[in-house]
């Protein structure tokens, strides 16, 4: 294991596409988190304006809730990490280095259990990041501050690593299938954006929130605010909490993912 | 005291129609320098893929070391494939590194290997930086990292300038003294009879021909002779230092001189003893006409 981290450290620290990814991860996840809250302030003031019922402020700071809120806005960035899981595996047949690893004595379990162990390592990273940034502006922003209202919600942070976990996993398989990192990308982003989607609407509600990349998406959903007061209202299914149902789908798909990814890589030649 | 290192049975492997390697069987002693010689595309590369794993076999069996096809084994065999696969973004220490924590190799060992390939000034040079040459000595130093039984390399002097081939044979060389049993995959004809004790003659995936070089492939000079008195040309050849043997076929003697003689030598010496000779000719039998003799037999 120590053996197997040591080898993807190498092979990721020492990379320049990792860096700048993963360095614009942070940044935008900082921008975001140290000016969303005047800039949210502006709308709700710009809308509460004309509207026929109160809209509250939404206090995204203040603890415990600041867990749910953060988590939920980073959910959009996870495709940023994504990248890098995509242009590390394809780099790894590009460079032919896979073969090589395998002919050197690494075994295919071995190789794929390298790449788990990094995509777990660097969404714990994100995690940690986000956690971080929680806990000061927490501290900043929340007026009566108490131990047990500080960790109130942080099972999200838990919810946020395994939806990192999980995207990743998935982002891996399809790099194993496909090897070309520019085809795998424009694969990755045509079935986020576009194809499932698309099956979602077209399929029965109770069956499309299933797939895999929707179960995902809505682990961690809108936090409670008027917009999501309205949007229950209309009918539309929001969890305030993370359910276990989706945890244990969520734990199921990453397994199959990386299931596929083990079958290919055992199957094809290098 | 030789015993097996591999040991190749029927093994296959089909992509689709094309039999890329065709049952081929062979065998490989400790010690030995093996060559592996055939025309492009006549399934050398694919070959070592199988024995390492890396293609999957259609058909057939092999055994490293009398113990299977266990990644264990892998610890005892340094190889490179084809092109060097290194990551471009590292160093050659950090490449390096890499191979070591896979083989589970002390460090250390890093400065030895880049000493043997002379390439320790530039160890901290990022790969691609690298020119070919400097690939292909970094891949054989790779391969050598953890003291491996087996080295194999495939075409290792493929694209190089007549300095860079030499530089890499004489290394091939300077490590087999060290005992190691090396596998070398090589279109040339001359790279398999300048380096190897053994070959193998691949053709479209099936092999035609294995053997010692030695013994089937030297280029030892042949003359042709006949004159007016056989019997006292060879009572000649008997006293003659530079003639390692000789045999008489309808008439016409054959004899094989040893190295660096030729006909001329040998007529001068004749007409010294004042004998005629009627017919002299001769002959060189090198790997290529031989080479291409089995490629023919084959079409």
């Amino acid at each position: 294991m120590i053996k197997l981290l040591k080898i993807e450290y190498k092979k990721a620290v020492y990379n320049k596409t990792f860096w700048v990814l993963f360095g614009l991860y942070a940044l935008i996840i900082a921008i975001i988190y140290w000016g969303i809250q005047s800039f949210l302030d502006d709308i709700v003031e710009d809308i509460g304006k004309n509207a026929p019922i109160p809209v509250t402020n939404i206090p995204i700071y203040e603890f415990p809730s600041i867990w749910h809120n953060l988590t939920f806005i980073s959910g959009y960035l996870k495709l940023i990490l994504s990248i890098i899981v995509v242009i590390l595996i394809s780099n790894e047949y590009s460079f032919r280095t896979v073969r090589q690893n395998i002919i050197t004595g690494l075994s295919r379990v071995e190789f794929l259990t390298s790449k788990l162990l990094f995509i777990i390592c660097i969404s714990g990273i994100a995690t940690l990041f986000i956690f971080l940034n929680g806990l000061i502006l927490g501290f900043i922003n929340t007026s009566d501050i108490s131990f047990g209202i500080i960790f109130q919600k942080a099972h999200f942070l838990l919810g946020y690593f395994l939806e990192l976990i999980s995207f990743m996993t998935f982002a891996m398989m399809l790099t194993f299938l496909i090897r070309k990192s520019g085809l795998t990308l424009g694969i990755l982003l045509l079935y986020y954006y576009l194809v499932e989607p698309f099956l979602n609407y077209k399929l029965p509600n109770d069956i499309g929130s299933y797939l895999p990349l929707q179960q995902i998406a809505h682990l961690i959903d809108m936090p409670s605010s008027t917009l999501t007061d309205f949007l229950k209202a209309a009918g539309m299914n929001i969890n305030e909490n993370i359910e276990l149902v989706s945890v244990i789908i969520i734990i199921g798909y990453s397994v199959l993912f990386t299931y596929c990814s083990y079958l290919v890589l055992r199957k094809r030649d290098l | 005291m030789n015993s097996t290192v591999l040991s190749v049975k029927n093994l296959s492997k089909h992509f689709g129609r094309l039999k890329a390697v065709d049952e081929l069987s062979l065998f490989i002693e400790k010690g030995n320098i093996y060559g592996i010689l055939g025309p492009n595309g006549s399934g050398k590369t694919t070959f070592l893929g199988l024995i390492l794993d890396v293609i999957n076999r259609t058909s057939g069996d092999y055994t490293w070391f009398n113990n299977g096809n266990d990644i264990s084994n892998r610890k005892k065999i340094g190889a490179i494939l084809e092109t060097p696969n290194f990551y471009p973004y590292l160093s050659a220490q950090k490449n390096l590194e890499i191979i070591a924590d896979i083989k589970e190799v002390d460090y250390s060992e890093i400065d030895e290997v880049l000493d043997i390939v002379d390439l320790s000034h530039r160890r901290q040079n990022s790969f691609r930086t690298y020119s070919l040459g400097m690939k292909q000595r970094l891949a054989i130093a790779a391969a050598l990292l953890g003291s491996p039984e087996v080295l194999i390399l495939d075409e290792p002097t493929n694209g190089l300038d007549p300095q860079g081939i030499a530089e890499i044979r004489n290394l091939i060389l300077k490590v087999a003294k060290r005992g190691i049993t090396i596998i070398l995959a090589s279109h040339l004809l001359d790279e398999v009879q300048k380096v190897c004790s053994h070959v193998s003659v691949l053709n479209k995936g099936k092999s035609i021909f294995n053997g010692r070089v030695h013994d089937v492939l030297n280029d030892s000079v042949q003359v042709e002779l006949a004159g007016t008195d056989n019997d006292s040309i060879k009572l000649v050849l008997k006293n003659c230092e530079f003639v390692e043997k000789f045999e008489e076929e309808n008439d016409i003697i054959l004899v094989n001189l040893k190295d660096n003689t030729d006909s001329a030598q040998l007529s001068q010496i004749l007409a010294d003893s004042k004998i005629v000779i009627t017919h002299i000719s001769q002959r060189k039998k090198s790997l290529e006409n031989y080479f291409l003799e089995l490629l023919a037999e084959e079409k």
